[in-house]
């Protein structure tokens, strides 16, 4: 082989690796994407039932029911909408009402939001940043959340989740 | 050892590391070179050829390889120089010795703050500040409580003071550690339900409703619990309801209870009448407690500033007739800062310092709960 | 005074930092030793200084001394006294303060012992070390800094947080801290390679041993928090690619291509443009790392600082030194010469495969993490990208780099031998055909694909044993004989068994984790019994314990296997009395390398708890690995020919002289 032969064939071998992680990516991010939600954006827009996607606010006081088998429902609210959430399962240690949540999932037939995965903010001063970004833009926005982002906590992994 | 001398000594350090080796001659021959690596590399062919790791004619045909690249090597070392920049060393020893103090000594005094004492546990431990605020008060009673949690009685004293404070959630969190390390009563359930309705920005809560209804249960008479019932009601969107228990309230009132005020705000809110006094009420001034203003929190805005309005101004007109209350003043710039008008709070506390020139201890108490509400200045 | 001497020792640091970038690589230029060794003494001087005040902040911290805000904020005067220490870097400016001072350390390392390298390189690596101090010296100081103080120093501090006080937490931050800031050395070489313009095989030798420490280290990071956040969030998940988690990946995968292609350029000469390259990317990506870390820009279940100018300072640094070191190679990487040449089906082929499948696997990591951030910027829209994005791009690239890993140390260099190294992996193929076909016959349930997976692990596991076993020709010489030459093997063929045995060890512990996990969520009154996986746990009773500054709902399960008792598992649940707060401290018992992991939820009005039962089987293999491939760094490290011409050169290079 000459050496302009095995460049060709070095450089060959890339471009088809690179192909392959190019369609590999593409295809990925076509079916695995999950958007981000919340209830007045439900409300807004038409979202299919079956659609999977994240769903963000605070967790409306008062609406926290258990069920039987560990079934819970509760609602997400975002101050101009509500959305019903079913979940199945423990929530996280840090799921309280009147805070911020984010749970992941899809709506049902009857519009309610069949969660699989429910993740809880911190302490009282951490806010998931999808959902102060949401209530900030509804101005929604209150004080004490504002001091939220700026306390630094170190490398630990503060949201804590549950899931099935 | 001074801080100073200390500072000085640690720059000389830094002025000297720079200084050594401009100081010193080097002697280039005993640095690294690359030759070393080939030579190196070489031997190691020739190990693995007697391990039999690599056959004879790979291993010559590296072992030339590497020759190529160590002759190559040596020949760069052989012509690369070495210069001296005797000038440029001055130049360099010149910045060391007043650049870095200069740069370092400008930057410190910029950022930090020498003339600060080290504050360290144990010597807080020994010597108590004097003139502590009420923060660190409420912040030396917590370290007891996380030592001894059963405390209850501790929790009952700690509990009222952090809803005063705003720290609605630690304190429904005392509240229920009182309750259960020192026994249920109508108060402190009313106390936690208030700090519940509190921590959600005034809105009675399920949760705080349930603890103002055991509150009643247990005292039917729990004038707080009682009161934000009628909260609760009105939120729900039942005002006749809610102004019907106020009524009765009223009605049955003692003439000099703090909470008259609240209430005949709170039906004027509703639209409902308020019930003739037994005695004239107004006779003694109301406490704007902070409680009061916390439950006024849930009120749409134009009601909770008319009403706040009413009794900032009865306190104001009170304090100007006797200005010899510190607690009062306090209230009434809080009250201002609430309002948002710092200007007023502003002209409260020159009004307050004036007032109370005479009285030392006074004046120290006013000013520590001035500088809590951050108008100190 | 502690406090003080702590801040001026950090601006005294800054100062040396500002002459240690200039003044050695003005000293390279013109050729002048003297200049140039001015670099030494004054990196020793910023470790010492840098050092100083860590320590002085770390002193600040264990006498709870509330009137540096940094204390006072981070700390609590009940806390533990190791957790006193460790919090020290749990925080924004305390870890930064970390990271110049690990930053320092290996500037310390290469200064005191650099002397096999030759003066120049070593002047401009170290100045080039000084522009990275420099640039974090001012972050600290301007933006975060730890030593600024309260004039009216409060009486308790305000962190107690029960969450972050974890031994796990503790160590897991400096490890990743000494991996990601390791690779700064590399950079730092290869940035004073492309000013000298000019890199030979001689440089890969030089820049491996601190490339490989490094490496090992955010290997042990990685790992070590990939295992706290499995017992420690109380849901038994061990990876989330989490972007924090992803940003920690990033850099391991560049470091491994890196390490990979130097040994193609110390052995052969070649792939030189491209090691500069991916030296330059590595230290970026760690970069990059901790700073999306740090500045919470990204959507993540990490809460972290926002602060405009901090962000705006940290991405000053980021443009300055990723933009700058790669406009740098650009504009010199073409005066590079070209090196040895070889075949595509050679050692260093394989090896350039590895390269290849490695960087894309990156920049698949680097798209998933950083694609949502991009799009909300451009189209205001939020998405998160899960983990089936990284599970259908990561693994596909994955499958061809494990199946050319056994091939790779077989193959000759400059012209390999394929079917050679085929024949000679006929045995290591037999046996993965064999495991998959048993694996198929007994296993119910779970994926098709897992046994594959296996069969794949398998593989590059007798794959490495291979090659130790035909370099010391097991089989085929008497074992007395073998067993010497194996000893007489150079150390580094050990490390690179151990590392490629790792990596099919976290493989399997992978596979049998994510197939055949079994998971039971139920409620349970005492004296109930859960079956989990063949093993009986019966819920005992629920007591109530009070901790130092807690109460604990304690769980006693007796586990029990085929009727038989086989020990005690004490799920708790922690409740905090003053923070209204709880936490879950899960039980785990190890049942050989698999284990049962037992969770608690809420208590039910009717006395019922809710629990969670995983069985994990085979679980600990996934940490094992990672311990192996370190190990096997460690090995490499130790390996003689990485001291070449180390502190006597003129002695040891007389003896090195071949005997011609």
């Amino acid at each position: 082989m000459t050496r302009k032969q095995r460049r060709l064939t070095m450089i060959g071998g890339a471009l088809v690796v690179l192909g392959i992680a190019i369609a590999l990516v593409l295809n990925a991010l076509r079916d695995s994407i999950v958007f981000f939600s919340t209830p007045q954006m439900v409300a807004e827009k038409h979202i299919p039932a079956g659609k999977r996607f994240r769903l963000g606010g605070l967790v409306e006081p008062g609406s926290l029911v258990r069920g039987d088998h560990m079934a819970v429902t509760f609602k997400i609210a975002d101050g101009s909408n509500a959305l019903s959430v079913a979940y199945k399962g423990i929530l996280p240690d840090l799921f309280r009402e009147g805070q911020g949540v984010v749970a992941e999932g899809a709506l049902d037939s009857s519009g309610v939001f069949k969660a699989d995965t429910v993740l809880a903010k911190h302490d009282e001063t951490y806010m998931p940043k999808d959902v102060a970004d949401a209530l900030k833009k509804q101005g929604h926005w209150k004080d004490d959340y504002e001091k939220a982002g700026k306390k630094p906590d170190g490398d630990a992994k503060p949201m804590q989740g549950a899931s099935r | 050892m001074s801080l100073w001398f200390l500072l000085a000594l640690m720059t000389v350090g830094a002025i000297f590391a720079v200084l050594w080796p401009l100081s010193r001659r080097t002697d280039v021959k005993r640095e690294g070179r690359e030759s070393a690596v080939y030579q190196d590399q070489l031997a190691e062919i020739d190990r693995d050829i007697a391990n039999g790791l690599i056959g004879e004619t790979e291993g010559a045909a590296a072992r030339v390889e590497i020759s190529r690249r160590l002759l190559a090597a040596a020949d760069a070392e052989e012509g690369s120089t070495v210069s001296s920049r005797l000038r440029l060393r001055r130049a360099v020893a010149m910045v060391a010795l007043i650049g870095v103090p200069v740069l370092a000594g400008a930057l410190y005094l910029h950022l930090g703050s020498p003339a600060l004492p080290d504050f360290p546990l144990t010597s807080r431990a020994r010597a108590p500040v004097p003139g502590q605020s009420l923060d660190q008060l409420v912040a030396q009673v917590q370290t007891h409580l996380e030592k001894n949690p059963t405390d209850g009685r501790g929790w009952s004293v700690l509990a009222p003071v952090l809803g005063r404070l705003g720290r609605f959630d630690d304190a429904a969190q005392a509240f229920r550690n009182a309750i259960r390390y020192d026994g249920d009563n109508a108060a402190r359930r009313a106390g936690l339900g208030e700090a519940l309705a509190g921590a959600a920005n005034g809105v009675v809560t399920a949760e705080a409703k349930a603890e103002f209804e055991r509150a009643v249960a247990l005292d039917a008479d729990e004038p707080k619990a009682r009161y934000f019932l009628g909260v609760a009601a009105e939120q729900d969107g039942r005002p006749k309801e809610a102004a019907a228990l106020w009524q009765d309230m009223l009605s049955k009132a003692p003439p000099d209870a703090p909470w008259r005020p609240v209430l005949e705000a709170a039906l004027a809110r509703v639209g409902a009448a308020v019930p003739a006094p037994s005695d004239s009420a107004s006779a003694k001034i109301p406490a704007l407690s902070n409680d009061t203003i916390a439950s006024v929190q849930g009120m749409s805005e134009g009601d909770r500033g008319a009403m706040i309005r009413g009794m900032v101004d009865r306190l104001a007109a009170r304090l100007k007739q006797n200005g010899d209350d510190v607690e009062g003043w306090l209230r009434l710039a809080r009250a201002y800062m609430v309002l948002k008008e710092p200007d007023n709070a502003r002209a409260a506390r020159d009004d307050a310092r004036r007032a109370l020139a005479a009285n030392e201890d006074g004046l120290r108490k006013l000013n520590e709960g001035l500088k809590a509400l951050g108008i100190d200045g | 005074m502690i406090a003080e001497a702590g801040h001026y020792a950090l601006v005294l640091a800054l100062a040396l930092a500002l002459i240690q970038s200039t003044v050695p690589m003005i000293g390279a230029r013109l050729r002048d030793p003297v200049l140039m060794n001015v670099a030494r003494s004054t990196a020793l001087a910023q470790l010492l200084f840098v050092g100083l005040s860590f320590g002085a902040l770390v002193l600040l911290h264990v006498i709870s001394d509330f009137s540096v805000a940094n204390v006072y904020e981070n700390s609590h005067s009940l806390k533990p006294l190791i957790y006193k220490i460790t919090g020290v870097w749990g925080n924004h400016e305390g870890s930064m303060l970390l990271w110049v001072s690990i930053l320092a350390l290996f500037g310390g390392l290469v200064a005191l012992f650099g002397n096999n390298l030759p003066l120049s390189l070593r002047a401009n690596a170290l100045g080039v070390q000084g522009w990275v101090s420099t640039a974090f010296y001012l972050f600290i100081l301007l933006t975060s800094n730890p030593f600024l103080r309260l004039v009216n120093p409060p009486l308790e501090g305000r962190d107690l947080n029960p969450v972050l006080q974890d031994p796990g937490l503790a160590i897991h931050p400096p490890m990743l801290y000494l991996g990601y800031v390791g690779f700064s050395i590399s950079f730092s070489f290869a940035i004073a390679a492309l000013i000298e313009g000019r890199i030979d095989a001689a440089w890969a030798r030089w820049v491996r041993p601190w490339t490989l420490m490094a490496w090992m280290f955010l290997t042990l990071g990685i790992a070590m928090g990939s295992y706290w956040a499995y017992y420690e969030l109380g849901w038994g998940g061990w990876w989330f690619w989490d972007p924090v988690e992803n940003a920690s990946l990033m850099p391991w995968l560049a470091g491994t291509a890196l390490l990979h292609s130097a040994v193609v350029m110390e052995k052969r000469n070649a792939l030189k443009v491209w090691t500069v390259l991916l030296a330059i990317l590595t230290f970026s990506l760690s970069l990059l790392g901790t700073f999306l870390v740090r500045s919470g820009v990204l959507t993540s279940v990490h809460a972290f600082a926002t602060d405009p100018t901090r962000g705006v300072f940290i991405l000053l640094i980021l443009c300055v030194f990723i933009g700058g070191s790669l406009s740098l190679y650009a504009w010199r990487a073409s005066s590079l010469k070209q090196g040895g040449l070889f075949a595509p089906i050679s050692r260093e082929g394989a090896l350039v495969l590895n390269n290849l499948l490695l960087t894309t696997a990156c920049a698949t990591v680097f798209i998933g993490t950083l694609y949502p951030l991009g799009l909300e910027v451009l189209t205001g829209e939020r998405i998160s990208v899960g983990a089936p994005f990284f599970n259908l791009t990561f693994a596909p690239l994955f499958v061809p780099l494990l199946l050319a890993l056994p091939f790779g140390p077989l193959l000759a260099w400059k012209r390999g031998d394929i079917a050679g190294a085929a024949q000679r992996l006929y045995a290591a193929g037999i046996v993965a055909l064999v495991s998959i076909a048993v694996l198929w016959a007994w296993v119910r349930g779970g994926s098709a694909f897992a046994p594959l997976a296996i069969g794949l692990a398998v593989f590059v596991i007798i794959g490495a044993l291979t090659d130790i076993a035909e370099r010391s020709m097991l089989f085929r010489m008497p074992l007395s004989i073998a067993l010497r030459r194996a000893r007489g093997l150079p150390r580094a063929s050990w490390g690179t068994m151990f590392a490629h045995v790792g990596v099919g060890v976290a493989l399997i512990g992978i596979v049998c984790e994510t197939t055949w996990n079994t998971e039971l969520i139920s409620t349970l009154k005492p004296g109930d019994v859960a079956k989990v996986a063949g093993y009986e746990l019966k819920l005992d009773d629920i007591s109530q314990r009070q901790g130092p500054n807690f109460g604990e709902m304690l769980a006693h399960f007796t586990v029990s296997e085929g009727g038989k008792m086989i020990g005690v598992m004490t799920p708790s649940k922690r409740s905090f009395s003053t923070r209204a707060m709880s936490t879950t401290e899960a039980a785990l018992m190890s049942r050989g390398v698999s284990q049962l992991y037992i969770s608690l939820g809420d208590t039910a009005a009717s006395g019922a708890i809710a629990v969670r039962i995983y069985h994990k089987p085979m679980v600990l293999l996934i940490w094992f690995g990672p311990l192996l491939m370190a190990f096997g760094g460690l090995l490499s490290l130790s390996d003689r020919r990485l001291r070449v011409g180390a502190p006597k050169p003129a002695k040891a290079s007389r003896s090195l002289q071949p005997a011609e």
